[in-house]
């Protein structure tokens, strides 16, 4: 009975509180394509990802109903740091939906305009002004939009003192940027300006990059559930093992918020529930002392026992990686081990296959390249003289035949393939009761590699995963110069999920192998299932980066690359790694054994 | 604009508003006998330099707009069969090493690679098409002089130049005008003012910046004139700019709407 009567009155009083306009939200995920080459298009760092923004506390004057409900206490606002720009989830600020998609627009300007803040109330001013000089249609949206926020802050009227001035200057601010210089002071913060950007919380979260020991195992998954907002980040030094003394109010409970000096890690039942307390949680305090809070032992990332791995073939090749921060190549950083399942033996095209590989071999067949002239043609370069005699000596015959010429067939093909794979460990995911994603990735594999044999256009065929910068494996499946046979075969049906994906690497080297080809097309198909990562700080933005840095280069030597993923969230970021036409997502993952060979044809400009 | 080119030579001067020091080169590459290759994106207007400096040389042009069918023959010539049997038909480039005059491959990277070494001798000191089909061998014209143009954007890499013809070149590398010499031009142009002039460039310039993530090629000065020319004829501008610069860039649904947006920044 008391938790029913509870919650009506916690609906009740929250529905009382509310400022917001349920029906006119809009939502961050369903505006973050647009958003993205906005941003970019108006300056804004082109590297940058897009994500929601963490509900920040801010100490606002609430009325009586809103301190009963407990809300308007923490506000998402938006943000920027190097690593990426940040919105709210969503916006309900304006009564009106397209407002509210306006505003999101409008802070993606204001936000390209102000990389950086040094000063918010003036800042944010001169960038509004500049922004409206620069680009004179947005003034008719500022004021739109200035307006509707004027009407939704506290009345003047309601206001005394120095809360009065303060609101006062805001709003001045607002209506006429560029006219006030400093903000007066008042008790508390002022309410969010959700026009305007703010700078990027003081005490943010730095991750040691380049920490050997991180312990980065499977994620948990109520780990993954958590939504895309982010949460307010705090180290504590809990190096002093002394209790101290706890000083708190005692009208304050303690709340999830407040770090307590327990050490809770044989709790190992606590997970069940984190996605719903992290919720909860302002900030969230990461300790530096590690001890993993789970006693479960990792032993899959280790590397396997050199007599049960694969041959390595020769010291392996020093190849650079791109740091973006610094911006430039560290040369000779990651060491690429070319690997060979030695041990695979020769192995025909599997049963459940067998079908598919017959159909695909005959339809590929009819696309090999055969110069030929093609007599009798109505244009050409040289005279078909069989023709000509033809004609003149038996007149009657063909009487207007104008086909007279020898040409030359334009069908040919002059190229070469480089099929590089990712066999990270996520390809171990389960795709179904039967089938794994690296059982699809192998399947294509072979699929393709009948496909291509049937072509007798050179192709090549290698896998990769990595462990840090110090093991990037370099599978060869099948180099160019092998014929495809059982062999081949075997390694193809031998391959198992890796590591990580150290994607940057692997492209240098695939490059560096394809670029010996003598071919005038050559196609470099990368097929992957994700991100470039990998546990040291190649992940996130650094990965990108050196991902596209590796794939610029690849364009630069005339190669042509084409990723071909699984992640269906690739739409956000591979437009940038490889281009707007330079990828293809597939989404139905059975059908990528039957796609790729398909693809191939397109990229190639053959018709089947 | 080609009209008030031949009309008037004194005009020809203002057709064409040089980005840096590429005429006084073409010029004295025209007068030492050398080839040129000019390199530079889509619509940055190589055509244009080539015509203007044709025009300042005095020298007839012959343009080639190179395709992937494009073969030596169709530069060289080929027997053709008339009503009196065959006869030889001289190809665009055969007829300017006779009579002389600029010979201007453009987008030579589309044509197939067998096509560019027919250009060899013709690019080095010897100066000679030798024409197998018929067995002659013609030493240039005097005011004979080879041009030819590419986009280095990635897709014509990968076909790429090959680095033996390349080497027979002066090279002139060519990019999008500074902002204020596009204003320029484009006020030229197209005869809008200079104020939505300047606001169409550096529209421009934002959609330059996508270049590489959500675009293939980015906003060339001829798309700008473009857009400039419709506006003056009357269309609203925002209708204008999506037309001219939006829809012909991308088909990309959600970058068609990040553009629609950056142009209602402007207009």
């Amino acid at each position: 009975m008391e938790e029913f009567v509870g919650e009506i009155w916690h609906k009740l009083i929250t529905r009382q509180a509310r400022t917001d306009f349920e029906n006119a939200r809009v939502h961050l995920a369903s505006l973050q394509p647009q958003l993205a080459p906005y941003f970019r298009a108006l300056g804004g760092e082109s590297g940058k990802g897009i994500e929601g923004a963490d509900h920040r506390v801010f100490n606002t004057n609430r009325r009586l109903v809103q301190r009963m409900a407990g809300s308007h206490r923490r506000f998402a606002v938006c943000w920027q740091d190097e690593r990426s720009l940040r919105f709210p989830d969503s916006i309900a600020y304006f009564p009106d939906a397209e407002m509210n998609t306006s505003l999101y627009f409008w802070l993606t300007a204001l936000a390209a305009e102000l990389p950086q803040i040094k000063h918010w109330f003036v800042d944010n001013q001169t960038a509004t002004l500049k922004l409206l000089k620069k680009r004179p249609g947005l003034i008719p949206e500022y004021q739109r939009l200035a307006d509707a926020f004027i009407l939704m802050r506290p009345s003047l009227v309601s206001l005394k003192g120095q809360d009065r001035q303060r609101e006062e200057a805001i709003q001045q601010a607002i209506k006429e940027p560029g006219t006030i210089a400093t903000l007066p002071i008042a008790k508390g913060d002022p309410i969010p300006l959700p026009l305007w950007v703010y700078p990027a919380p003081l005490h943010g979260l730095i991750t040691s990059s380049e920490d050997d020991l991180e312990d980065q195992g499977k994620g948990n998954k109520a780990e993954e559930n958590l939504d895309s907002n982010r949460k307010q980040a705090q180290r504590f030094d809990d190096s002093k093992q002394t209790d101290g003394l706890l000083v708190f109010q005692l009208e304050c409970l303690f709340s999830w918020a407040e770090q307590v000096e327990l050490d809770r890690c044989q709790e190992e039942d606590l997970d069940q529930d984190l996605s719903s307390a992290a919720e909860d949680l302002d900030i969230i305090s990461l300790s530096r002392q590690r001890r993993a809070g789970s006693a479960k032992i990792k032993f899959d990332m280790d590397l396997p026992a050199p007599q049960n791995d694969d041959l390595p073939i020769g010291d392996g090749h020093r190849l650079p990686e791109w740091d973006y921060r610094k911006e430039r190549m560290i040369q000779d950083y990651c060491l690429l081990q070319p690997m060979l399942a030695d041990d695979a033996l020769p192995s025909p095209v599997p049963e459940h296959l067998k079908n598919q590989a017959r159909s695909l071999r005959n339809r590929f067949s009819m696309l090999q390249t055969n110069r030929q002239l093609q007599h009798r043609q109505l244009q050409g370069d040289e005279i078909d003289l069989d023709a000509w005699i033809d004609v003149k000596t038996q007149p009657h015959r063909n009487i207007d035949n104008q086909n007279l010429y020898i040409n030359r067939d334009n069908n040919h093909r002059d190229l070469a393939c480089l099929l590089l794979a990712d066999l990270s460990m996520s390809t171990d995911a389960g795709l179904n009761a039967e089938q794994r994603v690296i059982d699809v990735i192998r399947d294509t594999m072979l699929l393709f590699a009948e496909a291509l044999s049937a072509t007798r256009d050179p192709f090549a065929i290698y896998g990769f995963s990595s462990v840090k910068n110090k093991q990037v494996r370099y599978q060869l499946l099948k180099n160019f110069a092998e014929p495809y046979n059982d062999q081949v075969r075997g390694r193809l049906q031998a391959v198992k999920p890796g590591f990580y994906t150290r994607m940057g690497a692997a492209i240098r080297q695939s490059s560096e192998i394809l670029k010996l080809q003598k071919s005038q097309q050559r196609l470099l198909l990368i097929l992957s299932d994700g991100k470039p990562n990998d546990i040291d700080r190649y992940e996130g933005r650094y990965g990108i980066e050196d991902t596209r840095k590796a794939v610029l280069e690849a364009k630069q030597q005339g190669l042509q690359p084409f990723c071909v993923t699984i992640d269906e969230k690739g739409n956000d970021y591979l437009p940038y790694l490889f281009g707007d036409q330079g990828y293809a997502v597939i989404s139905d993952l059975t059908r990528l054994p039957i796609l790729l060979p398909k693809l191939y044809l397109n990229l190639t400009g053959t018709h089947a | 604009m080609h009209k008030s080119l031949k009309e008037d030579d004194t005009m020809s001067n203002n057709a064409y508003l040089s980005q840096g020091r590429e005429v006084e080169i073409f010029k004295t590459a025209a007068e030492n006998n050398l080839p040129v290759l000019i390199k530079g994106p889509t619509g940055c207007g190589k055509t244009r330099f080539v015509e203007h400096m044709a025009e300042q040389l005095h020298r007839p042009i012959h343009t080639v707009a190179c395709h992937d069918d494009l073969t030596a023959a169709d530069l060289v010539g080929r027997h053709l069969i008339g009503a009196e049997g065959t006869y030889w038909q001289d190809g665009p480039l055969t007829r300017a090493v006779r009579e002389g005059g600029i010979c201007y491959l453009d987008e030579v990277v589309e044509a197939r690679k067998d096509t560019t070494v027919v250009l060899h001798p013709l690019s080095d000191h010897r100066r000679i098409l030798p024409i197998e089909r018929t067995g002659e061998l013609i030493q240039a014209h005097p005011d004979f002089m080879l041009v030819i143009s590419y986009n280095p954007g990635y897709q014509n890499l990968m076909k790429g130049l090959k680095p033996s013809t390349r080497q027979r070149f002066v090279a002139l590398s060519f990019d999008y005008p500074a902002p204020d010499r596009e204003v320029v031009i484009l006020c030229q142009e197209s005869g809008i003012d200079k104020q939505q002039a300047q606001q169409l460039v550096s529209l421009g310039g934002d959609l330059r910046r996508l270049k590489d993530h959500d675009l293939e090629e980015a906003a060339s000065t001829r798309l700008l004139i473009y857009a400039a020319r419709m506006i003056n004829a009357g269309l609203p501008a925002r209708e204008a700019c999506t037309t001219c610069l939006a829809q012909p860039l991308t088909d990309e649904v959600e970058t068609l709407a990040a553009i629609e947006r950056l142009i209602q920044a402007y207009f």
